[in-house]
């Protein structure tokens, strides 16, 4: 029986090899996401390490709004506690080093921004321990107040050498420097995409708003002490609102917040592409095993006339199965590891983030979970078509094979498919609407489900479906596009499960886009109804810049009002919160809302302003204290002064100027909103706010519709990474396409011979199987579009409290997806027309 | 154009005609002569048929006449055209415009109806069908009933007559049949080969059948024995006794 086995499994390899393909791109994916993530993990820890070899203990300030909602804010460390810590036995030497922001301006007079990763300013230790972590490329390290050194990759990018003057931009008024050195961090030109500028600590402290203070207090041990003594030691001298940990943990720690969102958010989109690719794979080996069985069919029956068992004949169709599986996930395992490094390299034009090189991590983690995917995936699609295979009675030996597949189970598959729609949707539903579970799971496995649902119902719309879509092909191309329009809706099945394989991607694809094209409406809709600033000034890289800018702007005469917005976290009954600091003056004129309760302007004296919904949930009412915690001054009380309806730029809490500068350390704008004076032509307008901000390059500039359009932009780039990622999907798919039609030429060699007798040329048989792939391709796109619109309307809608108010359909671009995918249709009958065209016509009349 | 001495001019027109046609499939050790130096004519509205052994060649030579396979020497008219020198392309468009085919079995695609199967060559063509002359066709085989029929709903019998309906609806030069009775029995080759012979006498259709068995070699005008891939005797005016009769001889 296994000889047999074997000997079937040679005889498809060809038909096996597109089934395979797919395994083995749903597995790279896999097995890259896991090299890539493990690859970056160890390189930031590797760099972490080396960034703080010198220090044996480390002290900072508790995270005081740590999470993901807030940012990571410590607040800096007053200069006592490093006499304190100097003290402590078995210290030889102890350092305090502040790190804030600082964004150099390149040769161009434009701020030298990142993909992402923050700029940074820092301070140098002074002691030859501390500083072996970081290597001076070239010049030394800076001294005095007019020296910084910069990191060799931004020397790299910008052109500074040793000795150039470069400004600097600090959240305060910015400064001129010289660059004393360049300096690296071992084998890296930089901490993972940062832009660091580094001073003496004197200067650090000053331009950064630290005097007195310290982010970090590096110690060094003296012989014999080693550094867990050390930390103990410390631990017991200091507050506990203090943390102390050695270098080690350290380094860890800082890794671990890098890798920590790569490989939550990274390593998790990735994994749910590869899941996405390996979900269509199923569809496409389901249907390939489902093929091969029913061409086996007389076969297999032969085989039970000689005696073999159901369970022989089950277990000969799975053995098939797993040994494909076995080779493409080989395959797929070390195809990930080319994978990775693409990935790296679109990571970095992408995010521009500059991932440190060290060798490839394969861990044994990889290997097992890249196989056992590829092995599980393929077998579990292979069940259902094997246990078919036991069904075939041994007369079917004996019996003519029938050109069509049954039909039956009709009403079964109704109702299971019906069952699994409305359970599917059920899931999507409640991970949108339901606040509790884990919604993103919720989301997702209902996704899922319901293109099972769909994909078990597809066959029962599939011959109709195909009916209409063929039609304008049987009216253009006369008999080929006829036949063609006969062959797909002959195996209603067969052509449902391939094309089914496509809805999943363009599902996806069209509810991308539809998402894409809400934001971007909502967007729109925002500035229309609620901003009235004819400008809107912020920075790239979402760091705050100096209130000078607002300042300078408001003393322009062609501009009318000139509003900041401070964003900080805060926390409520220590639930992290975000607000924005406004002067309610100003904000009002930029700004349209609709107050319901109290009044902005009695924010002037400071206070809290609410919206209605929070207000509601909260029992708040105008005049009571809120209990605030702030990171500087803890809990204080307070009070409510209005209540406004959402806008969606508001956001949940408006907080009066003059409470914020009591509550934060920090005092810079996020963002100005600008109101031109009225009459003023905005070319002055344009040009007042121009020559201001060239003083401060961080800052961009842009009217209404350069800002909407950039929005649309951006939201374009991280779609067409989505696309592209998706695209692997649709590409497996059309090896599905490809590969069904493969395997119907095969059966359908006769048919195509007769053709050929009575007169069809080869071209005639090409553009018949084109026009198959193509109705094949299209009904997939409208089955996926007609998912993907349900995803996407009901997804819009939940997030409707978000601020994505308007559902919008991109039609053109549906309609273009129908189109790319009757092209990729057109591609995809390449190979298989071109074998249907070279068939022997003598042999395929003649043989039995 | 009248001036001009046409081959063949003199007698009746042919259809089709072999001239020294070699077919030798393989090489060494395995070649096999399936037609050796055969030359043979089939004038115009003529029903022959082609009778042998198992093996001798018999739908070799007809799949040679028509187009479907290439010879190893000689040459094969199809009217005034010679095989050999057309292209694939050509080949096929000939096989469209020009022969007629009834095989023994699997003649018609399974997704079509009756009616779509008999109009396949013309369709393929593009062609918009004679339709007097295809309903008489189809009348002829009396298929009417089943026209909206697809063939898995037709018995055997009913398909070969829709496959015969099908190569005369094109009106082709010459019809080839290879054994189209070999799959029915007595009742339903007879109506079949009584409707090819009905065609041959009405509307002048030319008609070559491979057949083994004598009563149907006895519908034709004229019988071609084949052996060892050489035509060995022919018959004019069959009658199955005398078929078998010579089919004994032959034998022994
Ligand atoms: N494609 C081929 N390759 C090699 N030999 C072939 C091929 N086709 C036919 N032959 C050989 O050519 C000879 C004639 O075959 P052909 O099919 O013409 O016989 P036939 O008279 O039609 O026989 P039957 O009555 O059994 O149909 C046979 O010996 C056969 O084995
Ligand atoms: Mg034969």
């Amino acid at each position: 029986m296994r000889k047999a086995t074997l000997k079937g499994l040679m005889a498809h390899k060809l038909r096996l090899a597109a089934t395979a393909l797919a395994i083995v791109l749903g597995v790279s994916f896999v097995s890259g996401t896991y090299v890539l993530t493990d690859t970056i993990t160890a390189s930031f820890d590797s760099l972490f390490k080396q960034v703080t070899q010198g220090i044996d203990v480390a002290v900072r300030s508790e995270e005081t709004f740590g999470g993901f909602e807030t940012g990571e804010v410590r607040d800096p460390m007053p200069a006592s506690l490093l006499e304190r810590i100097q003290a402590v036995d078995g210290v030889r030497v102890a350092e305090g080093s502040v790190t804030g922001y600082a964004q150099l301006v390149g040769k161009d007079g434009k701020a030298v921004t990142t993909g992402g990763a923050p700029s940074l300013g820092v301070s140098f230790n002074q002691d030859t321990q501390f500083t072996a972590g970081s290597t001076v490329r070239s010049g030394r390290l800076p001294s005095g107040p007019t020296e910084m050194a910069i990191d060799a990759k931004t020397a790299e990018d910008t052109g500074y050498v040793v000795g150039d003057r470069a400004k600097v931009l600090f959240q305060g008024p910015a400064r001129d420097y010289t660059v004393s050195g360049i300096i690296g961090f071992g084998e890296a030109d930089n901490l993972g995409g940062a832009r660091l500028v580094g001073f003496d600590l004197a200067t650090a402290q000053e331009v950064m708003n630290r005097e007195g203070r310290f982010d970090e207090i590096d110690v060094a041990a003296e012989g014999g002490v080693t550094p867990e003594q050390l930390r103990d030691r410390i631990r017991a001298a200091v507050d506990p609102r203090y943390e102390v940990l050695t270098g080690e943990e350290l380094a860890e720690d800082s890794a671990a917040a890098i890798n920590d969102t790569i490989g939550r958010f990274l390593g998790t989109a990735l994994l749910a592409f590869a899941f996405v690719a390996l979900l269509v794979g199923a569809f496409l080996i389901f249907n390939t095993f489902t093929i091969i069985v029913a061409q086996r069919t007389r076969e297999l029956a032969l085989l039970r006339c000689l005696g073999a068992s159901r369970r022989q004949v089950m277990n000969s169709v799975l053995l098939e199965s797993v040994i494909v599986a076995l080779v493409a996930s080989l395959v797929g395992l070390g195809l990930g590891v080319l994978i990775a490094s693409g990935l790296k390299a679109l990571l970095s034009t992408f995010l521009g983030a500059d991932i440190p090189a060290t060798g490839i991590q394969f861990q044994p983690r990889t290997v097992i979970v890249s196989l056992a995917v590829g092995l599980i995936v393929t077998v579990l699609a292979a069940v259902m078509p094997a246990r078919k295979a036991t069904r075939v009675p041994p007369v079917a030996a004996l019996q003519p094979e029938t050109a069509f597949a049954p039909t039956g189970f009709r009403k079964r598959r109704i109702v299971l498919g019906v069952l699994i729609t409305t359970v599917g949707v059920a899931l999507l539903l409640a991970g949108l609407f339901r606040s509790e579970g884990n919604r993103l799971v919720n989301v997702a496995s209902g996704a899922v489900v319901v293109f099972l649902g769909v994909a078990v119902l597809s066959p029962l719309i599939a011959r109709p479906l195909a009916r209409v879509i063929g039609w304008p092909f049987a009216r253009a191309f006369r008999l080929p596009g006829n036949l063609a329009r006969e062959n797909a809706m002959r195996n209603p099945r067969r052509t449902a499960s391939t094309a089914a394989a496509l809805m999943i991607g363009l599902a996806l694809v069209s509810f991308v886009s539809i998402f894409a094209a809400s934001i971007k409406a909502s967007t729109t809709e925002i500035l229309e109804e609620s901003v009235t600033a004819d400008y809107i000034l912020f920075n790239d890289n979402f760091q705050p810049f100096s209130p000078e800018a607002a300042e300078r702007l408001a003393e322009q005469p062609q501009l009318a009002a000139v509003a900041g917005m401070r964003f900080g976290p805060w926390k409520l009954d220590g639930v992290g919160k975000s607000l924005a600091g406004i002067d309610p003056v100003t904000y009002q004129q930029v700004v349209r809302t609709e107050v319901t309760d109290g009044s902005f302007d009695d924010l002037a004296s400071g206070g809290l302003a609410v919206k209605d919904t929070v207000a509601e949930s909260s029992g708040w009412t105008v005049g009571e204290n809120v209990a605030m915690e702030f990171p500087r001054t803890g809990v204080e009380q307070v009070p409510v002064k209005a209540i406004y309806e959402d806008n969606s730029l508001n956001g949940d809490f408006l907080l009066g100027l003059t409470t914020y500068e009591r509550a934060y350390a920090d005092q810079a704008d996020s963002q100005i909103l600008v109101k031109a004076a009225p009459g003023v032509a905005p070319a002055d307008s344009r040009a007042a706010i121009d020559q201001v901000m060239t003083d401060f390059p961080n800052v961009t500039v842009r009217d209404q519709a350069e800002f909407r359009e950039e929005q649309a932009r951006q939201i374009d780039q991280i779609i067409n990474l989505f696309y592209s990622l998706l695209g692997l999907a649709i590409l497996i798919a059309l090896f599905g396409i490809v590969n069904t039609l493969g395997l119907s030429i095969f059966e359908r060699i006769r048919e195509l011979g007769l053709l050929r007798a009575v007169g069809a040329t080869r071209r005639q048989l090409r553009s018949m199987i084109r026009w198959e792939a193509v109705i094949i391709a299209v009904l997939g796109a409208v089955l996926g579009l007609a998912v993907g619109v349900f995803f996407g309307w009901t997804i819009v809608r939940a997030l409707a409290s978000q601020g994505i108010t308007e559902f919008t359909v991109p039609a053109g671009q549906l309609v273009s997806f129908v189109l790319a995918a009757a092209i990729a249709g057109i591609l995809a009958a390449v190979l298989p027309g071109r074998r249907a065209a070279k068939i022997d016509v003598l042999r395929a009349i003649t043989t039995e | 154009m009248s001036a001009a001495i046409v081959p063949g001019d003199t007698t009746e027109t042919l259809a089709a005609r072999a001239v020294q046609v070699t077919k030798v499939y393989g090489q060494g050790q395995t070649e096999v002569r399936a037609l050796d130096n055969v030359s043979v004519e089939f004038p115009s509205g003529r029903f022959t048929a082609i009778m042998g052994p198992s093996g001798s060649g018999k739908s070799t030579l007809m799949h040679c006449l028509a187009g479907l396979d290439r010879i190893t020497s000689g040459q094969i008219f199809i009217g005034d055209v010679e095989l050999s020198k057309l292209s694939e392309k050509q080949l096929t468009l000939l096989r469209r415009d020009k022969v007629g085919f009834v095989f023994q079995a699997f003649n018609l695609l399974p997704t079509l109806t009756a009616a779509e199967n008999v109009e396949l060559p013309l369709a393929i063509a593009g062609r918009k069908p004679d339709r007097a002359w295809v309903d008489r066709v189809i009348d002829a085989v009396g298929l009417r009933e089943r026209l909206a029929h697809k063939p898995a709903e037709l018995s055997g019998g009913q398909q070969q007559r829709v496959a015969a309906a099908r190569a005369l609806a094109s009106k082709p030069a010459i019809v080839f049949a290879d054994e189209p009775t070999g799959n029915l029995d007595s009742a339903a080759g007879a109506e079949l080969l009584g409707f090819m012979r009905r065609s041959v006498d009405e509307y002048g259709q030319t008609i070559v059948m491979v057949t083994h068995d004598p009563n149907s070699a006895a519908f034709s005008d004229h019988v071609l024995f084949l052996a060892d891939g050489r035509i060995v005797d022919e018959m004019a005016n069959p009658t199955a006794e005398k078929v078998l009769d010579l089919m004994k001889k032959l034998g022994g």
